[in-house]
């Protein structure tokens, strides 16, 4: 069956669909959300398909890999992709609750639908320049959906973004030229293949460093974080959680994919590299999201910091701290969706969401504020809450390595998360100043609570059955690492060209 | 051939560099058209010497044909690059609309204010 592609064509279909249904309308948003149940759904049957052990191999035009372009779904992919459509779905449908259809900008919806289809592409291909093509797909929907309610000072905030974005598609197309050029293919399971022979060619290295700087400013790493934390605020709320939960952690996807299967595993320099710019990465953005102090801010630097937490874990390279990097990004991307969202209910019951203008919020609407603690507490790491897990076994990973600096660097990163939600905390639920009105007319809020309180449901989940989670993750990690493995089921798929 | 394609690329990636460090929209924008060709041109010389080999248009069976893959990579490429461009122009000038200006510097002297709001 020709499942991999299901989710790529899928968000297409919709999204031109919604584009020739130019008029926002009821019916309309019953067919997108029915289109993000239907995608959640396939995702869910290749996640259960895929835990029992059975990769889809999909090799377009029936070419063999060796010639065509094949896209592959292993257990992590599969992961992904439930997380990217379980966010896609929820995003969508607060976006309904929040405003109404009346004021809905007409190319939102197909917007997000191109969006979704680039993400789920990254992670179904098997090829380094079908990754080239996802990432374009996702970012051209990017910068529109940025673009497309901006006013003028969002607009600002944007050109950083694109040029970044801009520079970074360049220096990947340059890397998969000369990744072409070097193992003559671009199929991730030849590559690996190819490049196991040619480890200590320096020229390896080279390209490992040009992947590590292309996907270093997809993920958000160190010197390469600035266009984030001011953009990502522009954004509506809905689309802010989307982008938070995802996009950055196709970065992470990737870095994990290439150092992982691709690449010979043996570029210690790169490792540590990456391990090092990951505990710098932690703990300036931890800093940052305490100068901030309205809420879209603060967690938008957050989750550079987070982003620290995973590409530590990859950094440290063995298969217990690639676990752990699965297990945080699974937290993550449902954690950080939610708190967006939660800061995006606080922001319209106070009309506003600078802190000093906040307040009253835990006298008026207590249950907002159960659930902004267990994200919140989770997102710091407190058990047994599910980010308390993955930063758990990232310091265990840690002291097995005897690196005790970034160890140390992720706990006081940690303490500083707590910190600076606190200040959220402070500045919008717990203080009572008399003038600070709730808006609790407005009934918007109920209904997205309740989507919220789907999401905390899911993350406490997480968090309680965590050995399941976990056991998902380490397996996961072990297929990602087994290059053999990876290999021998692309290549079992004769196709057009095949020299059996 | 290959020492010269690789001292233009260079020299091209030099140029979109500067001219993307620049203050005026227009550099900026140059800078961006010119370094898309550059990674172009990079991966166009990935098919190795041209040197004595055909088109890779299959007229003779048995002559050496130069290797087609960058070609169809840059094709793609380039298109993309050309989507991403006229968004760039659009970008820009809607910032020329809205700000009055076409200096980078001018545009975000002033934005220190911490508030989305």
């Amino acid at each position: 069956m020709n499942w991999p592609i299901a989710l790529i064509l899928l968000p297409l279909v919709t999204a031109l669909t919604l584009l020739v249904v130019g008029r926002p309308g009821k019916l309309r948003r019953w067919f997108a959300a029915g289109s993000a149940v239907g995608q959640l759904g396939i995702a869910l049957f290749l996640l259960e398909r895929t835990w029992h052990d059975h990769t889809f191999v999909l090799t377009l035009g029936n070419w063999s890999a060796h010639f065509g372009i094949v896209l592959v779904v292993d257990l992590l992919s599969a992961l992904m992709l439930t997380l990217s459509t379980l966010i896609a779905f929820t995003t969508i449908l607060y976006g309904f609750a929040e405003s109404s259809v009346r004021i809905e900008h007409p190319l939102r919806l197909p917007l997000v639908q191109f969006l979704v289809m680039g993400i789920n592409l990254a992670f179904c291909t098997g090829d380094l320049f079908n990754l080239f093509v996802a990432f374009e797909v996702m970012l051209i929907s990017s910068y529109a959906l940025l673009t497309l309610e901006a006013d003028n000072w969002d607009i600002k905030q944007a050109y950083p973004y694109v040029a970044i974005n801009l520079v970074g598609s360049t220096l990947f197309i340059c890397a998969a030229g000369l990744a072409y050029g070097l193992f003559g293919t671009l199929n991730f399971a030849e590559i690996a293949m190819r490049a196991r022979e040619m480890s200590d060619d320096p020229r390896v290295m080279a390209l490992a460093l040009l992947l590590l700087v292309v996907f270093g400013i997809k993920a958000g790493l160190f010197p390469l974080y600035y266009w984030l934390p001011n953009s990502y605020p522009t954004l509506s709320i809905p689309l802010a959680a989307l982008y938070a939960g995802m996009l950055t952690k196709v970065g992470v996807y990737v870095l994990l994919r290439v150092f992982g299967t691709v690449l010979p595993h043996d570029l210690h320099f790169a490792h540590q590299l990456l391990a090092w710019l990951a505990g710098i990465t932690m703990l300036t953005a931890v800093m940052g999201a305490i100068s901030r102090n309205f809420i879209r801010g603060i967690l938008s630097f957050h989750i550079l910091s987070q982003i620290g937490f995973m590409v530590l874990a990859i950094g440290f390279f063995t298969p217990l701290a690639f676990a752990a990097a699965i297990f945080y990004i699974t937290h993550h991307i449902i954690v950080k969706a939610s708190l967006f969202l939660i800061g995006g209910v606080a922001a319209q019951l106070n009309r506003s969401d600078n802190l000093d203008k906040m307040g009253n919020l835990w006298q008026h609407a207590p249950w907002l504020g159960v659930l902004f603690l267990f994200q919140a507490l989770s997102l710091a790491g407190l058990p047994p809450l599910s980010g308390f897990w993955g930063k758990y076994l990232i310091l265990v990973v840690g002291f097995e390595q005897r690196e005790y600096w970034l160890v140390a660097a992720a706990i006081i990163a940690s303490i500083l998360t707590l910190f600076s939600m606190l200040k959220i905390w402070n500045g919008a639920f717990w203080n009572s100043d008399d003038d600070r009105e709730v808006c609790l007319w407005d009934l918007r809020w109920v209904k997205m609570t309740w989507i919220i309180a789907g999401l905390a449901v899911i993350s406490v989940g997480i968090g309680v059955g965590a050995e399941g989670v976990l056991q998902l993750a380490t397996k996961a990690a072990e297929r990602v690492l087994d290059q053999d493995g990876y290999a021998a089921v692309v290549f079992q798929h004769l196709g057009k060209g095949a020299t059996p | 051939m290959q020492i010269e394609t690789a001292l233009l690329v260079g020299v091209l990636f030099t140029a979109a560099t500067y001219l993307i460090l620049q203050r005026s929209f227009v550099k900026i924008l140059f800078g961006f058209v010119i370094l898309s060709n550059a990674a172009n041109l990079l991966v166009l010389s990935m098919s190795g010497r041209p040197d004595g080999k055909a088109a890779p248009i299959v007229l003779d069976p048995n002559a050496p044909m130069v290797d087609p893959l960058p070609q169809a990579l840059i094709l793609t490429a380039i298109v993309i690059g050309f989507g991403v461009i006229a968004y760039l122009v659009l970008l820009l000038y809607r910032m020329f609309l809205d700000q009055k200006t076409t200096n980078a510097a001018e545009l975000y002297a002033e934005t220190k204010s911490e508030d989305a709001d």
